[in-house]
């Protein structure tokens, strides 16, 4: 094993430190390991551009996206990625070249792509970056701890049909409205892979806490077992309690076909932190079928929203064919619109008759 | 608070308190009225006084002002003027009243002149309209809620939207089941209900028709021991505990400045034990 460590942290000053990384405290990199065929999900990997593909920017950790330029250092994570409309790839790295499977900065190696999508931008990967343990850096090492909040805060679900149905834009919408509404709102991303996109909109949307599984040591949930996803989304409500939220929008990334969203939605643990859902959806048929889906799992949805609701025609028959109302971002924008949204989710008494 | 001061138009002030004159932030931002006293307490909860349609926002401020410096305990009374909320007793209509004070309450904590996210919430008359539709939307954001001498509620049952939470027919989008879904909350505040003694005369400003009159009753007085039965009886029939109680001011009619001229009503609206427990509520006197 060759491990470098004099002089090395002054050299990573010129890199590109992906948003992955952005738990990492820099001062504990101390050298580098060239076993990077021995790289697990959260390693960090220092890497050059060797060309640039489909991804153009890397986001950095402070919070901008940067041109990429061949020959650029970047400091990023290996990582596994499911993205129906970009790539499929997993946690490994090849000693030649590596794929740059998200823009946020996650490594490893593309197995499969959209026909849409060029090929992923080329990194060849010089090492694996240690501490001065000589352990290799590793993401999980950055975890929140856990909390105890005196306060359980109220919590709705955002899931959709599939990746680009509208989910980060209605949970962006629910959480303005919900600010505005008075609360203090907290929005948690517990699956997907590590990108500043959403944890921005939410950012932008007035979120008082945002987080995601990053946030709980995975650059990446894809193939990372339940019960870690689990207790990811139990520390990262704590946390969002610690932060004295009473509600916490939890989105879960892709379709609700994508393996581990469906195994957390069958989850006992997950339903119990996770009572009430909105669903996103492209159009009518994704909504009658993403509702049957959830119903034979015991989900009725508290609305549809997402980009069938741009649609007049398409929401009617989508209502029509489900019974759920629909919500649009101005709806879920409306403090009050957003407030009834929430007090429905935990109240459902019927109302007495008409008084005499 | 000091800083924020000098930038406001100050244009009575005392040792005790300052009643300030807040202008409206941008074309359809809320103007109001605040009595700040000198001291403020540590845990003191802010009062949102609002008008009837008179729009004497000025006059609750003045009226509730010893009060106010007498407990330490802001007062904000917004001013919705008439070409921008014609109708803001009924919140959700043109102009958005309930958006508008939202706002203010905002720009006023970020000013530093309240603290917290909860408030006391009071209207008068067309201001009790407000007052409590305001708090069927956001419960959570209302400590404790005085409704008085209301020309006309709305009722938790179902009658349609806005005399009672049901939906209006062929109104697939409706208020009235958006206020219904926070029941629950709504119904466990305190709700202190006054009306004048002789405010039983229906006059141009009530509300009237076969419907209302059947659900309501004709008059203020009426109205106003029917609605809080109401709200009694769905609090029981969801198991809680009602925390609402009706004072029939005696000798007085239905102004609020006659209210307060003939009897406590200032300290059932600024009590001094804060009076959320309905055991702790005192009988008005004149």
């Amino acid at each position: 094993m060759n491990t470098y460590r004099s002089q090395f942290t002054a050299s990573l000053d010129g890199a590109k430190w992906a948003f992955s990384t952005r738990r990492v405290r820099r001062s504990d990199v101390v050298g580098i390991s060239d076993r990077v065929e021995e790289a697990r999900s959260g390693d960090l990997v220092l890497g050059r551009v060797e060309k640039i593909g489909s991804h153009k920017r890397l986001q950095l950790t402070s919070g901008r996206g940067s041109e990429l330029y061949p020959e650029d250092l970047v400091v990023v994570a290996c990582g596994d990625r499911y993205a129906p409309d970009q790539f499929e790839g997993i946690a490994r790295i090849d000693r030649r070249s590596a794929d740059l499977l998200a823009s946020g900065g996650v490594l490893g190696q593309m197995r499969q792509k959209n026909g849409k999508m060029a090929m992923p931008t080329s990194i060849v990967p010089v090492g694996l970056l240690t501490d001065a343990t000589g352990r290799v850096v590793n993401l999980s090492s950055y975890a929140e701890t856990a909390a105890q909040p005196s306060d359980r805060p109220a919590v709705i679900g955002l899931v959709g049909a599939s990746m680009n149905s509208g989910k980060t834009t209605a949970a962006a919408a629910l959480t303005n409205g919900l600010r505005r509404a008075g609360h203090r709102v907290g929005v948690v991303k517990i699956t997907g892979t590590a990108a500043f996109g959403d944890f921005n909109a939410y950012v932008d949307a007035g979120a008082h806490y945002v987080s995601d599984f990053v946030d709980a040591g995975m650059v990446s949930t894809y193939r990372q077992s339940i019960s870690e996803i689990e207790s990811a989304l139990d520390l990262l409500l704590g946390q969002a309690g610690q932060a004295n939220c009473d509600v916490v929008v939890v989105e879960f990334a892709d379709g609700i076909l994508q393996s581990e969203t469906a195994a957390l939605l069958r989850s006992d643990h997950v339903r119990e932190q996770v009572p009430n859902f909105v669903f996103a959806v492209p159009d009518a048929l994704s909504a009658i079928g993403g509702t049957t889906v959830l119903a034979e799992i015991g989900i009725e949805p508290l609305a549809l929203t997402g980009v069938l609701s741009l649609s007049p025609l398409a929401s009617a028959e989508a209502e029509a064919a489900t019974g759920l109302p629909i919500w649009t971002r101005d709806a879920l924008c409306d403090p009050a619109k957003a407030n009834a949204l929430l007090a429905g989710a935990t109240s459902t008494a019927p109302l007495c008759e008409v008084a005499a | 608070m000091t800083a924020v001061l000098h930038q406001l138009e100050v244009p009575m002030r005392s040792k005790q308190s300052a009643i300030i004159h807040r202008p409206a932030r941008g074309r359809r931002g809320l103007a109001c009225w605040m009595v700040l006293p000198s001291r403020v307490a540590a845990d003191a909860v802010p009062l949102i006084a609002v008008h009837g349609i008179q729009r004497g926002a000025y006059e609750k401020a003045t009226l509730l002002r010893r009060r106010a410096e007498a407990l330490g305990r802001p007062v904000i009374a917004p001013l919705f003027d008439q070409e921008t909320w014609p109708h803001y007793q009924q919140l959700v209509r043109k102009g958005r009243a309930d958006l508008a004070l939202l706002a203010l309450l905002e720009e006023l904590r970020i000013e530093g002149v309240l603290q917290g996210p909860k408030f006391d919430l009071f209207g008068h008359s067309g201001g009790a309209q407000f007052a409590h539709r305001f708090a069927m939307l956001y419960p959570h954001l209302v400590r404790r809620l005085i409704v008085g001498a209301a020309g006309w509620y709305t009722f938790p049952d179902s009658a349609a939207f806005p005399l009672g939470l049901a939906a209006r027919p062929e109104q697939r989008d409706d208020w009235g089941p958006r206020m219904a879904a926070g029941l629950e909350r709504f119904l466990r505040l305190p709700i202190r209900v006054y009306v004048g003694e002789f405010d039983n005369q229906r006059d141009d400003n009530t509300r009237s028709g076969p419907e209302i009159d059947q659900q309501q009753g004709i008059d203020r007085l009426t109205r106003a021991k029917r609605w809080s039965r109401a709200v009694e009886e769905a609090a029981k029939a969801r198991g809680f505990t009602p925390n609402v109680s009706l004072q029939v001011l005696p000798g007085c009619a239905h102004h609020f400045s006659d209210c307060v001229a003939h009897s406590a009503l200032p300290h059932l609206v600024l009590p001094d034990n804060g009076d959320t427990d309905l055991s702790q509520t005192a009988t008005l006197k004149a």
